[in-house]
């Protein structure tokens, strides 16, 4: 009995010295911060999460990430449950970039500032009251993925596309793919646009059927990297490999990977920590006082197997 | 059921319990007081409110209250941290110094005032002064109350038609994918009809036709489980793909947006105070419990589902009920996507994702039994309280997504559990003999 007393003694003074360091090492609690984003799933969006959290705990504040689940009612009801909570900010990445004005109204009239990161909202009401945006340029990442495709195929042959017509960011980088090769006058023909729906496993289907119908093509692009190696998986499979090159977007790990092993020639690079820190910094200059950009795009590089070769982040980041 | 209702709504008020600030004209007056008690008339007072929070009025009448009071030199700031920081810089430039700042709770975290003394060593002097605050729940506010019926219209409208098919012994998956129809055919229309300048009426066309089309394609489908003997599962399921597939060709993929002025009304919109939403789910679920409870055909449907064989021996048209309860079924479906355009203000071709599951959850929830013959309309509203509370709650609560889903499939499953347990005595007998054990340990 009296053994059992000196543990729970000891427990106690575990825990309040576990409780006092907590106490010194962190800064003073201040807030917290409502984020939604389309699909936590994604690891893009997941890294997006824990660097926001990481960052914004600096200064105090928690970040509650939520997950849209690719449903813009309920990232509206998400909203919705921010401004009742009455959050210091809102760090929006909207499932739906016209639907998700209402939300972004409502938390408006709550006083309650909003921040977008990688997708914009395009309802034109809306986008006024949101106090800055950060983003990849998709459109412009987009031309460095046709720039590519000209490049590789030596502009001639018949290419595919690898799309994901539900998500806007996805459709800019389809267009700026195409803008490009139109400005350049290029011969390239797309013979098909299909959905892999942004996964592995529906490209690699996809990619299958387009080999299928097309057999003669030398390229595909694809809007995202798991979408790419979903194409390259059927790709390798048809025994295709010499003669169509593939192009994916995003520069994840996987996809840095996979320019290094030579499995796709470019893959236009994202920035997602530029992302998540850039939308924190935002907010701290909001409350600071500061003025800022309404939007602030962030440009993407080509990553190519020479930029692969010498990159520590290949190896080192997990998203 | 309802205990479990009311249990939740208990622990998210404990559980969301924070500091709130006072009601603003008893700490206007407190603030006046204090501010008159320390500082001369002449002092340079600064009242700061955010942007559109309770702090602007605040701001407003505590400047009107110190000018009463005789002080001369009041600013007041309302707008963003830069606002105030602009204001700062401007006093700062004329060589003068604030000697006092007022404000509510919500302005004290803008770093811009938190870091004064760093930013401004000169005034150095100037004291930061805010109410009192006092302790309420954030789960019982007026506008989370709100925020929580807003989530429940789409999912309790749509309830009411799947409680009426669960009844027959029936499942009905197309729902969700009939909102993403009903929403996309109503916003196209009011597109074709003239988009944003149309007139009101364009609106109502828009919902009818959103409604219609959603009917039509339940009755096909009740048509095919009547006649044909289709499974239920089966044809709803294969209703479902066609649903979403054919939002998604309708639009392109794209959101519609060019919708009239007056859409937002019926999702949004007040009468008499109290959101139409709210007016609308009342009305039709004592509708739909009337017609449940006190109606011929209402009878019919328990009769169906409690065996079928024998309503159609005493003379119920078992076919007639079954094709009526999936068009009933539908056409709520398609009102609930006419009301989730409203709410948004867009028709998306993905809205509406896994709904019918929540749906069937929370007619699960609210007792009726999936094997069919009996169920409440009533007890189906609580059900559906039930599942967007919790979800209302956890978000309140700041618990991942993750976490989240895992909680409501366990809360979904001890909810139906306990009822289970209850009405078949499983509980009382459990309790009765643990009660009859300490007796007996006791003598």
């Amino acid at each position: 009995m009296k053994q059992k007393a000196g543990t729970t003694k000891l427990i106690l003074c575990i825990i309040l010295l576990a409780l006092l360091s907590s106490c010194t090492s962190k800064p003073k609690f201040k807030g917290k911060i409502g984020m939604t984003c389309m699909d936590l799933t994604n690891p893009f969006f997941k890294l997006i999460a824990n660097l926001m959290q990481e960052e914004a705990a600096k200064y105090g504040y928690d970040i509650v990430a939520l997950s849209g689940d690719q449903d813009p009612a309920k990232q509206n009801n998400q909203l919705s449950d921010f401004v009742a909570q009455s959050y210091d900010a809102i760090f929006l990445n909207p499932v739906d970039s016209k639907s998700a004005g209402e939300g972004v109204k409502k938390a408006y009239a709550a006083g309650i500032p909003v921040f977008t990161f990688d997708v914009q909202v395009t309802d034109e009401e809306a986008n006024r009251l949101i106090i800055s945006h950060i983003g990849s340029d998709n459109y412009q990442g987009g031309r460095l993925a046709g720039e590519s495709m000209m490049k590789v195929t030596g502009d001639r042959g018949k290419i595919a596309i690898v799309n994901l017509p539900e998500v806007t960011s996805c459709i800019l980088r389809v267009d700026g793919f195409k803008d490009y090769l139109k400005e350049h006058n290029s011969s390239l023909q797309i013979v098909t646009e299909l959905s892999g729906k942004g996964n592995r496993n529906d490209a690699y289907a996809v990619t299958t059927d387009i080999l299928q119908a097309h057999p003669a093509i030398v390229g595909i692009f694809a809007i995202n990297d798991p979408s790419a190696l979903g194409a390259y998986a059927a790709v390798k499979k048809a025994n295709k490999l010499n003669q169509i090159t593939l192009v994916g977007f995003d520069a994840s790990p996987a996809g840095k990977q996979a320019v290094f092993e030579k499995k796709l020639y470019d893959s236009p690079q994202q920035f997602p920590r530029k992302m998540a820190k850039g939308t924190v910094q935002a907010f701290i200059k909001y409350l600071e006082g500061e003025d800022l950009p309404k939007n602030n795009f962030i440009r993407c590089a080509h990553y190519y197997y020479d930029d692969s070769v010498s990159d520590p982040g290949r190896v080192k980041e997990q998203w | 059921m309802v205990f479990v209702l009311i249990g939740l709504c208990l622990l998210f008020s404990v559980l969301t319990l924070k500091e709130q600030a006072l009601e603003s004209s008893r700490a206007i007056g407190q603030l006046v007081e204090q501010i008159s008690k320390a500082y001369r008339k002449s002092d340079l007072v600064l009242t700061v409110g955010a942007f559109n929070k309770e702090s602007v009025p605040f701001a407003k009448q505590l400047r009107e209250e110190l000018e009463k009071e005789g002080f001369s030199n009041t600013r007041m700031v309302v707008g963003i941290p830069r606002d105030l920081r602009l204001t700062l810089d401007d006093i700062k430039a004329s060589g003068s110094e604030p000697a006092v700042i007022a404000t509510s709770g919500d302005v004290i975290k803008w770093r811009v005032l938190e870091r004064l003394g760093e930013k401004y060593p000169e005034f150095s002097g100037c004291e930061v002064l805010i109410p009192e605050s006092y302790p309420w729940p954030d789960f019982l506010k007026r506008s989370n109350l709100l925020a929580i019926v807003d989530r429940i219209v789409v999912i309790a409208v749509i309830a009411i038609g799947m409680t009426m098919v669960i009844i027959t012994g029936g499942i009905d998956l197309s729902v969700g994918s009939l909102i993403a129809v009903s929403a996309v055919i109503g916003t196209v229309v009011m597109k074709k009809l003239g988009g944003l300048a149309a007139a009101d009426w364009v609106v109502l066309v828009g919902f009818i036709a959103g409604i219609l089309s959603c009917g039509i394609i339940g009755g096909l489908g009740g048509f095919l489980v009547a006649r044909f003997k289709v499974p239920p599962f089966i044809t709803t399921l294969g209703i479902m793909l066609m649903g979403r597939g054919l939002a998604f060709m309708i639009t392109g993929g794209f959101s519609i947006y060019q919708v009239p002025k007056a859409l937002p009304w019926l999702g949004q919109g007040t009468s008499v105070g109290i959101p139409n939403t709210v007016i609308m789910l009342f009305f039709l679920y004592i509708i739909a419990h009337i017609f449940m409870s006190h109606t011929r055909l209402g009878r019919h449907i328990y009769a169906v589902g409690g065996n079928q064989e024998a309503a159609r021996l005493s003379g119920v048209s078992v076919q007639y009920v079954i094709v009526f309860v999936y068009i009933i079924s539908s056409l709520a479906a398609g009102l609930g996507g006419c009301i989730q355009a409203s709410q948004l203000n867009t028709g998306t071709p993905n809205m509406g994702v896994m709904y019918e599951l929540y749906v069937i959850a929370a007619v699960v929830v609210g007792g009726s039994s999936l094997s069919g013959g009996s169920g409440r309309i009533l007890g189906t509203l609580i059900g559906v309280f039930v599942i967007s509370v919790i979800q209302n709650g956890m978000n309140l609560l700041g618990i991942e997504s993750y976490t989240q889903q895992v909680v409501l499939g366990l809360v979904i499953l001890g909810a139906v559990l306990l009822d289970k347990a209850r009405s078949s005595g499983a509980l009382s007998g459990a309790l009765s003999k643990k009660v009859r054990s300490v007796y007996r340990r006791r003598n």
